[in-house]
């Protein structure tokens, strides 16, 4: 067990601390000072004030953190003790892929559950509407479909509607999968209930950024969709209205330059999926595969999902660790 | 701070004059953010050593001790001394616990005193968020080690969170025995940067006893005319529960002013003895060994043990409650060579087979259980799948998580394959130990000596202070007049069958003897198992006596049987005669309502319970309303088909259910 765990709680609590001021911090100790983060938090104030140029109003945020370690220390053991994982930043497990999309926005810690080798694994997340059509949940079960026969990890929020779909969809195909929590790991209760067998077996990771303790809140959830685009490296929407998350999601990810696609809509659909390819989103067909018309470029002609070899898809046990083999990076990825 | 700042200090809050020098080496360490192990004899002052530190901290200091009476008396003495103290534990109403953890949050608390167990609780591990937390003591750290005497468990808990605790929190860990391969192992897992100190572990004030018998009766002749000639008031310990009862009633026959204890007693009454001890109220308190272990009292005069214990550090650990003002204290065994079978059997029978292990992994793996139901899934016995639990834990196989207010065992993802080997090392270890405690009984040199060289204490100072240094051997004298007594006190003693509740109409019963203490368990098993005919006399007069002993001259409006499984109308008749001469009506309505097992093949009480539920019923369910009843067995066992009966009848509306049954069993609980 890792003292160091009770630090890393410390500090990825700091009140009104967002990642990326966190982040640079870790940067200047870690990476740059060579220091572990108990050695940081030991420092005096004035090389807090002086070394690292903390204001006042940071080293005071730091002082409080301090008197609260033993408190931390309780929680860590209990999340420990109940099976949770706690990641940092700076860990050799913590996936490469949220770090890579998210830079300085990653999360400074992220709680598990199950199956940490999957984060490993090549990934992509289907995304949609709550209340999404019969023919997007359909969408959403072939993309999970091809994603299982392909190894490929299914990236899903938990939702009502399509992430639910892609979760169910996953693990009927025999696939892996990452459910991103909206809410602390250690509210998601009956959910562990749920998916005991999945857990066990080895097919599925809880994974949350948020304090485990807290309650599923509309802002969580609109905060988790980063992440869940951070985790994967390939997009699918499904079904998106003009508002609310997945809207949000998608045009956030569009701006950070993210490659998405989207469910090429029949005519007579009442949603948001034309416009989002029009807004740069790729549109792909049933068997998502990419609709070369809408394509900004000729030479990508289809989707990395279709373009795996048939030979992949047989003997799913015998799957090589992706984490020994070179970075692969999707075709579709910069 | 100077020792004498501290000593002044001392004066002042403990009306203390000074600290031992090792008392003092450890506070400033705890005082300068430090871990320590303190291993020093009982007596030594270590609570001094954690209680001083924590009225300077600012913040709570939280004291994990597995020990409930411990517990309560250090905190009535620390109020005592104007010292805010307070413990929480399980046998407190919620609402009480509450309140001292809300006022540990809002600092009217400086000492929190905790059992180990409190780390599962939800509530409690929420309320550490908002403490302010200055220090945490694990007392009795020898629970920490498989290698120790008294593994618990829930002391894992305790280490994982002092590994998780920031640099410069102070940790004191305590122990009264630890051999050197426990030390290395405490020192071990509480990692890092830790002090150990060790101090001696003689007891020069012990008068050590060992006196060799060959048979029960010889212990008893010999306490009946020795115990009262022994200063002051002291323990017996016992081996199982059920002998607690058996030489509490000895006592009592023979006017020796006792008190029988163990942990299947209600807290109350169990605060009730503990209070009792201190204030002398008996000669002599008999309990197994749930009673002792912290209690702080320090003038207890004599320990004495009619079975051997499991090993030199059990019997050091139990004798070690003796004699704390200095003053002697006799310290005496038993040895019978038969004796040496119950603690192998707890060796052999301490871990279940592997089969089992396979089983219980198997049923996880397939669902998250919850204990009662993994005991029902599996047919195992509820002690057993407590410690192959406990393994599959400490092997990492499985966890316990919690669901609200439920726990529930899961299988951990990729677990390692069981692990045997160590069973069997742990295993080999106890039978050495053992033999070791055996060399005790054998050693023809000084018993201290032996005793702490065991600890891995090595004085070389010589001893005078025990039976082959000095003192007189002690012997037993079997006259005839003892022996009658005895025979006297066996025929006049009926163990009672506890079964009363507030659900029902049942009041405790009695029985006419125990099942394989006399001659009574071989008769019932010939007259049941071997066609060996009806219910002989002598136990018809033998049951009729006990009835008449426990309710005198009751008249009750009904007898009833329990409807056999197996052994056809050997009960109906017994009950039918037993009525006849007691003058009250037989009914012979009582039937099956269908047909169940036999009790003896359940290994459990749920499964006993499930096996008799709602498997009777009264063909004349009116004529049961308002009628007192006597409800007759042979055997009594979990006692789950008297309950159950018990439950239907009162639902029918009896006014009294009163069990009187041939044999109670002695098997199940040991402490």
């Amino acid at each position: 067990m890792n003292q160091d765990l009770t630090y890393w709680l410390a500090l990825a609590n700091l009140p009104k601390w967002g990642p990326k001021k966190t982040i640079s911090l870790i940067i200047q100790f870690y990476h740059e000072k060579k220091l572990t983060i108990d050695e940081f938090f030991q420092l005096p104030e004035d090389a807090w004030r002086n070394e690292f140029g903390l204001d006042s109003q940071a080293i005071e945020d730091l002082k409080n953190a301090q008197t609260e370690l033993p408190n931390q220390a309780f929680l860590a053991e209990s999340l420990l003790n109940e099976g949770y994982e706690v990641i940092p930043v700076t860990s050799p497990e913590y996936p490469v892929t949220l770090k890579e999309n998210l830079k300085s926005q990653a999360p400074v810690i992220i709680y598990v559950k199950g199956n940490k080798q999957i984060m490993k694994e090549q990934s992509i997340a289907i995304v949609g509407s709550r209340s999404a059509s019969d023919l997007s949940l359909t969408f959403t079960d072939n993309i999970a479909k091809l994603a299982s026969q392909q190894y490929k990890v299914v990236v899903s929020g938990f939702a009502k509607g399509v992430d639910k779909q892609a979760l169910d969809s996953a693990l009927k195909y025999k696939g892996q999968s990452i459910i991103v929590l909206p809410q602390g790991i250690m509210t998601f209760g009956t959910g562990f209930k749920t998916y005991y067998r999945q857990i066990v077996d080895g097919d599925l990771l809880v994974f949350s950024t948020f304090h485990p303790k807290a309650p599923w809140k509309v802002e969580l959830a609109m905060a988790r969709n980063p992440i869940i685009y951070g985790l994967a490296r390939e997009i699918y929407v499904a079904e998106s209205n003009e508002k609310g998350g997945t809207w949000y999601g998608v045009v956030d990810g569009l701006k950070k330059g993210r490659k998405i696609y989207v469910r090429k809509p029949d005519e007579n659909e009442k949603n948001a999926n034309e416009k989002l390819i029009g807004m740069g989103a790729i549109p792909v067909d049933f068997t998502g595969k990419a609709l070369e018309s809408y394509l900004p470029q000729s030479s990508q002609t289809t989707l990395s999902l279709v373009n795996e070899p048939l030979v992949k898809q047989l003997g799913k046990r015998s799957r090589p660790k992706s984490n020994q083999e070179p970075k692969q990076k999707g075709l579709f990825d910069d | 701070m100077t020792r004498q700042e501290a000593e002044s200090i001392l004066r002042e809050k403990f009306k203390l004059d000074r600290f031992y020098d090792e008392q003092w080496q450890v506070i400033e360490k705890i005082l300068r953010g430090e871990r320590v192990l303190l291993i020093e004899k009982t007596g030594f002052g270590k609570s001094l050593c954690f209680q001083f530190p924590a009225i300077l901290f600012s913040g709570v200091t939280v004291i994990f001790s597995p020990l409930i009476a411990l517990m309560r008396d250090q905190v009535a003495k620390l109020n005592s001394l104007g010292i805010p103290a307070r413990c929480i534990n399980s046998e407190q109403l919620q609402e009480e616990n509450q309140k001292i953890i809300e006022d540990s949050m809002t600092r009217k608390i400086k000492i929190l005193y905790i059992a180990p167990e409190r780390q599962e609780n939800a509530g409690w591990i929420e309320a550490t968020r908002r403490m302010n937390l200055s220090m945490v003591v694990t007392d009795e750290a020898h629970c920490i080690s498989v290698w120790g005497h008294d593994f618990r468990p829930a002391f894992r808990r305790i280490i994982n969170l002092v590994n998780l605790l920031p640099a410069g929190m102070p940790v004191l860990a305590t122990t009264a025995t630890a051999t050197k391969k426990v030390e290395a192992d405490i020192a071990d897992q509480l990692g890092g940067k830790l002090s150990i100190i060790r101090g001696n572990l003689m007891r020069e004030n012990f008068l050590l006893y060992v006196i060799k018998v060959n048979s029960e009766d010889e212990k008893m002749i010999w306490l009946g005319q020795n115990i009262l000639r022994l200063p002051g008031s002291g323990i017996l310990y016992t081996g199982t529960r059920v002998e607690t009862e058996i030489y509490s009633r000895w006592f009592e026959f023979n006017h020796i002013p006792s008190v029988g204890y163990n942990a299947g007693l209600d807290p109350a009454s169990r605060i009730a003895i503990e209070t009792g001890l201190m204030n002398n109220e008996w000669k002599c308190v008999i309990s197994t060994n749930a009673l002792g272990m912290g209690i702080d009292k320090p003038d207890i005069r004599f320990i004495i043990h009619t079975q051997i214990p499991q090993s030199p550090v059990h019997y050091y650990q139990e004798i070690g409650r003796a004699g704390r003002d200095g003053q002697p204290a006799y310290i005496i065994l038993f040895y019978n060579p038969k004796d040496r079978e119950l603690p192998e059997a707890f060796i052999e029978g301490g871990r279940p087979a592997i089969s089992r292990y396979k089983k219980v992994i198997e049923a996880i793996k397939n669902e998250m259980l919850g204990e009662k139901d993994l005991t029902r899934k599996t047919n195992l016995k509820q002690t057993q799948v407590r410690v192959i639990t406990a393994d599959l834990i400490e092997q990492k196989i499985i966890r316990q998580v919690t669901f609200g207010r439920s726990k529930k065992f899961e299988y951990i993802t990729g677990a390692k394959e069981l692990d045997t080997k160590s069973f069997e090392a742990l295993r080999a270890i106890k039978h050495s130990d053992l033999d070791n405690m055996i060399g005790y009984v054998e050693t023809t040199g000084s018993r201290m000596k032996y005793l702490c060289a065991f600890l891995g204490d090595t004085d070389q100072r010589t001893f005078n202070n025990c039976d082959n240094t000095g003192r007189k051997k002690l012997h037993v004298n079997v006259t005839p007049e003892w022996t009658e007594k005895l025979k006297m006190y066996r025929e006049n003693y009926f163990p009672e069958l506890k079964v009363e509740s507030t659900r029902t109409r049942l009041v405790n019963g009695v029985a006419a003897s125990f099942y394989g203490v006399s001659n009574v368990g071989r008769v019932l098993h010939r007259c049941k198992y071997e066609a060996g005919g009806e219910f002989p006399d002598f136990l018809i007069s033998l049951t009729l006596k006990a009835f008449r002993r426990k309710f005198g001259q009751e008249k009750f409006d009904l007898v009833l049987y329990v409807p056999p499984t197996k052994s056809g109308d050997l009960v109906k008749n017994f009950s039918s005669t037993i009525a006849r001469i007691l003058g009250f009506p037989v009914s012979h309505n009582l039937i099956k309502a269908r047909q169940t097992e036999e009790q003896k093949i359940f290994e459990n009480g749920a499964l006993k319970a499930d096996n008799v539920k709602d498997a009777f019923i009264f063909d004349d369910p009116e004529s049961i309303h308002g009628k007192n009843i006597l409800l007759i067995d042979d055997i009594f066992d979990s006692g789950a088909t008297i309950k159950e009966i018990g439950r239907y009848l009162s639902k029918l509306g009896a006014a009294k259910i009163a069990p009187l049954v041939i044999a109670k069993t002695v098997g199940g609980d040991l402490v």
